[in-house]
């Protein structure tokens, strides 16, 4: 065929193939205004969305663990929520892992040494030497030899970022069993919540099983500089003392004498480590006769047992600890196994000055997880206390639905009476803390009476997981005519089966099409157009092969 | 053999014997004994496992573990005196185990018939400084059984090895002293690719300037 024939038939292609929407405008109103508008042609069809296997909302409570226990002499109430912490923990953590039968320190899963309580020094009637042992726990870290992380622990429906947590000191393994690579129940974000009493003698030894150093530093607790021996004892390698090295320990100590809510975290490059979670609330509760404290509340939320100057003004407390993760930080440690290369990219190559958070959690988890753990479950003319920090590196606008709260203490400090006032939004900086008066009182301003109350930070990320919401750190102040025998709130809104779902967060899901199935769901493809262009590209293609000079 | 294989082996030592051996499951022995040193689970001084008319021998051993054992190590945190352990089918071995750190670590053998060894594992656990001794008797099998620290981190920073009963049943990946590791990282200088690239050019046009 000659060049001229063939540029012929490329062109009378070309023409035949390219799309008339691709026309110049004028050349369509021409053509319309000659042959009138085109015939009804249909928009692709959405796609359909074949539902994904959604997760149970709310596990069932096979041990009981939810049901009013006596262990070891403690009644333990009833736990109205969904998941509760595993109730021989928490009389173990009343008293004293040295002073339980082998059984309870056994269902406890604690070492005999996790928490001991020694002498009554006051004789007011309760233990007043506390000896916490703190280990440093990887969660979702790199395996030699599998592609899945280790020790895996789910922020939200497939969400795994790698995590540093301090954790009380457990006996055996750091999985369910041999055949599960999930990290047992009490292995979790966010690191336990401490509880002493003013003028405890309280030791903490810090047992580093990871391999990094790290230390233990009382931010905002009253404790000396250097301990009774003489060494550092406030945890920061530039001025204190030598990290505690991978296999080593070292025992911190203190006795305070002003109550208030506090903090603890590592501060060996405090920029990565405490925003890996090495990072836990420690309350210091007022002294008072009889007052056997739960020393440890793992993974924060309610505290089965307050302590005697709680009760004396709040019927229920809750520790809320809020803490926001970056992908990009967390995926280091999952990337490589070796140490020397995990220490480069997470203490050299990450630069957090560039850094954006994507993860945020309420006491380890991110909705719909926050409503098996942290609802706040009330009844009509009942006082909450809550103790909140902001462990992130973004501030919090923490808000409450259907209640104005008051602010009672500041970074463990008394906001004087005349200075509170109800207010429905807190803002807590890094590292900041609030003590929380939250009333069911139905009097217009305290509530507003029975329901289901979300409460979360009202910063628009932080109601997001990477960028998906609902996520976040929503969750709920529930009034109990509202919440299920098993735990789970009676809803009134959108069916919670996509939140349960991996794809969801993995952005795979149109995101109202529980309830619009197609109509704001993704369309389908224009078949027709995609086979004009390739129409087009034959045309084009020959075209070129015309003009290009033959070879001899 | 070929990496797929030894992927294979791995994964059938993980996961397949620990659920075929579950039928079993009912004659199950939970021993443990719990003290300040640590803690010594599944131990077996006397049930021979099947296949096995008498104890063909009595092994004795002592493994120290800590993270001194990974000083001469490059990029590992903890280890053992020994990472690999040899004996005979239906041996009784005793282990002493000697934790020589301030934290806790373990020393656990998985994939044992769950008929006689529940969970399919012997396990010592010892505290910081303390040491626990434990025993047990081996099956007759020739096979290769993971021995590691179950704390978080502790097998993938150092602390894993391998019990080899009989001639085995070939190696685990990344035992130290004994075989690689399935995932290892690159570690090439910062100028190999410019290099490599360098190199490339060179040659393509040695070999155009030849063929002239």
């Amino acid at each position: 065929m000659t060049a001229s024939r063939l540029l012929l038939l490329s062109g009378l292609l070309i023409l035949f193939a390219l799309p008339p929407q691709w026309y110049p405008q004028a050349a369509r109103v021409q053509l319309s205004q000659w042959f009138g508008a085109a015939a009804f042609r249909p928009l692709p069809a959405s796609v359909d969305y074949a539902s994904a296997e959604a997760e149970v909302f709310c596990p069932p409570d096979l041990s009981g663990w939810r049901n009013e226990r006596v262990i070891e002499g403690l009644t333990l109430p009833a736990v109205a929520g969904c998941v509760p912490d595993n109730p021989w923990s928490v009389a173990t953590a009343i008293r004293g892992s040295n002073n339980v039968s082998a059984d309870t320190l056994s269902k406890s899963g604690f070492t005999s040494d996790a928490v001991t309580k020694g002498r009554d020094l006051d004789g007011d009637g309760d233990p007043d030497e506390i000896h916490i042992r703190l280990e440093v726990v990887e969660l979702n870290g790199a395996s030699a030899e599998q592609p899945a992380p280790v020790t895996e622990y789910s922020l939200a429906p497939g969400i795994k970022p790698g995590l540093w947590v301090f954790a009380p000191k457990l006996a055996g393994m750091a999985t369910e069993n041999f055949e599960s690579n999930l990290a047992r129940p009490n292995l979790r974000l966010p690191s336990p919540t401490l509880r002493v009493e003013q003028g405890d003698r309280v030791y903490i030894t810090l047992e580093n099983t990871h391999y990094m150093p790290h230390t233990l530093h009382l931010h905002g607790a009253d404790h000396g500089f250097v301990d009774s021996t003489g060494e550092g004892n406030d945890g920061v390698p530039i001025t204190s003392e030598m990290p505690v090295m991978p296999g080593g320990a070292r025992r911190y100590e203190l006795t305070p004498r002003s109550s208030g809510t506090m903090f603890y975290h590592c501060h060996v490059q405090p920029h990565v480590h405490v925003m890996m979670g090495l990072q836990g609330l420690f309350i210091i509760e007022e002294n008072r006769p009889d007052n056997w404290l739960q020393t440890i509340n793992i993974g924060a939320g309610s505290v089965r047992h307050p302590s005697v100057a709680v009760r004396e003004n709040y019927q229920q407390e809750y520790d809320l600890h809020y803490l926001d993760l970056d992908r990009e930080l967390s995926a280091e440690i999952q990337r490589n196994n070796d140490p020397r290369l995990i220490t480069r990219a997470m203490h050299r190559e990450y630069d957090i000055t560039d850094a954006s958070s994507d993860y945020f959690v309420l006491n380890g988890r991110s909705f719909p997880y926050t409503f098996r753990e942290s609802l706040i479950v009330t009844e009509p003319g009942q006082r909450t206390k809550l103790r909140v920090v902001n462990g992130g590196a973004k501030g919090i606008a923490l808000h409450t639905h259907g209640h104005k709260f008051t602010v009672t203490h500041k970074d463990g400090s008394r906001v004087p009476e005349a200075a509170r006032f109800p207010q429905d939004v807190v803002w807590l900086g890094t590292s900041q803390r609030a003590d929380l008066e939250l009333s069911s009182v139905n009097d217009g301003v305290s509530s507003y009476g029975a329901g289901i109350w979300p409460y979360h930070d009202h910063q628009y990320q932080g109601v997001t997981t990477d960028g998906i919401g609902p996520g976040g750190n929503i969750s709920a102040i529930v009034y109990r005519d509202y919440l299920d025998d098993a735990g789970w709130p009676k809803t009134l809104g959108t069916s919670y089966t996509p939140y349960f779902t991996e794809e969801f967060y993995r952005k795979e899901i149109p995101v109202w099409e529980a309830y619009a199935p197609g109509q704001f769901s993704d369309p389908g493809s224009d078949w027709r157009l995609v086979l004009r262009i390739a129409l087009l590209a034959l045309g084009l293609g020959l075209a070129v092969a015309a003009v290009l000079p033959r070879r001899r | 053999m070929k990496p797929k294989r030894l992927l294979a082996l791995f994964w059938t030592l993980f996961l397949a014997h620990g659920s075929l051996a579950q039928e079993h499951d009912h004659h199950a022995h939970h021993n443990m004994s719990v003290s300040d040193s640590g803690m010594v689970m599944y131990e077996n001084k006397t049930t021979l496992p099947r296949g096995c008319d008498q104890i063909s021998e009595d092994i004795e051993l002592t493994i120290h573990a800590g993270a001194k054992y990974a000083e001469n190590t490059p990029g590992m945190t903890f280890g053992m005196s020994q990472h690999e352990v040899r004996a005979p089918g239906c041996s009784r071995l005793t282990i002493t185990f000697i934790n020589e750190d301030q934290v806790r670590h373990q020393w656990m053998v998985h994939g044992l018939p769950k008929y006689l060894y529940s969970a399919g594992m012997f396990h010592l656990e010892a505290m910081a400084g303390r040491q626990v001794t434990g025993t047990f008797i081996v099956p007759p099998d020739d096979r290769t059984y993971l021995v590691h620290c179950d704390m978080a981190q502790h097998m993938e920073k150092g602390m894993k090895g391998q019990l080899v009963i009989g001639r085995g049943s070939g190696n685990l990946w990344s035992v130290r002293g004994v075989s690689d590791a399935f995932n290892r990282a690159p570690y090439l200088p910062d100028t190999t690719w410019p290099l490599a690239a360098l190199a490339l050019l060179l040659v393509a046009g040695v070999v155009t300037r030849l063929r002239r």
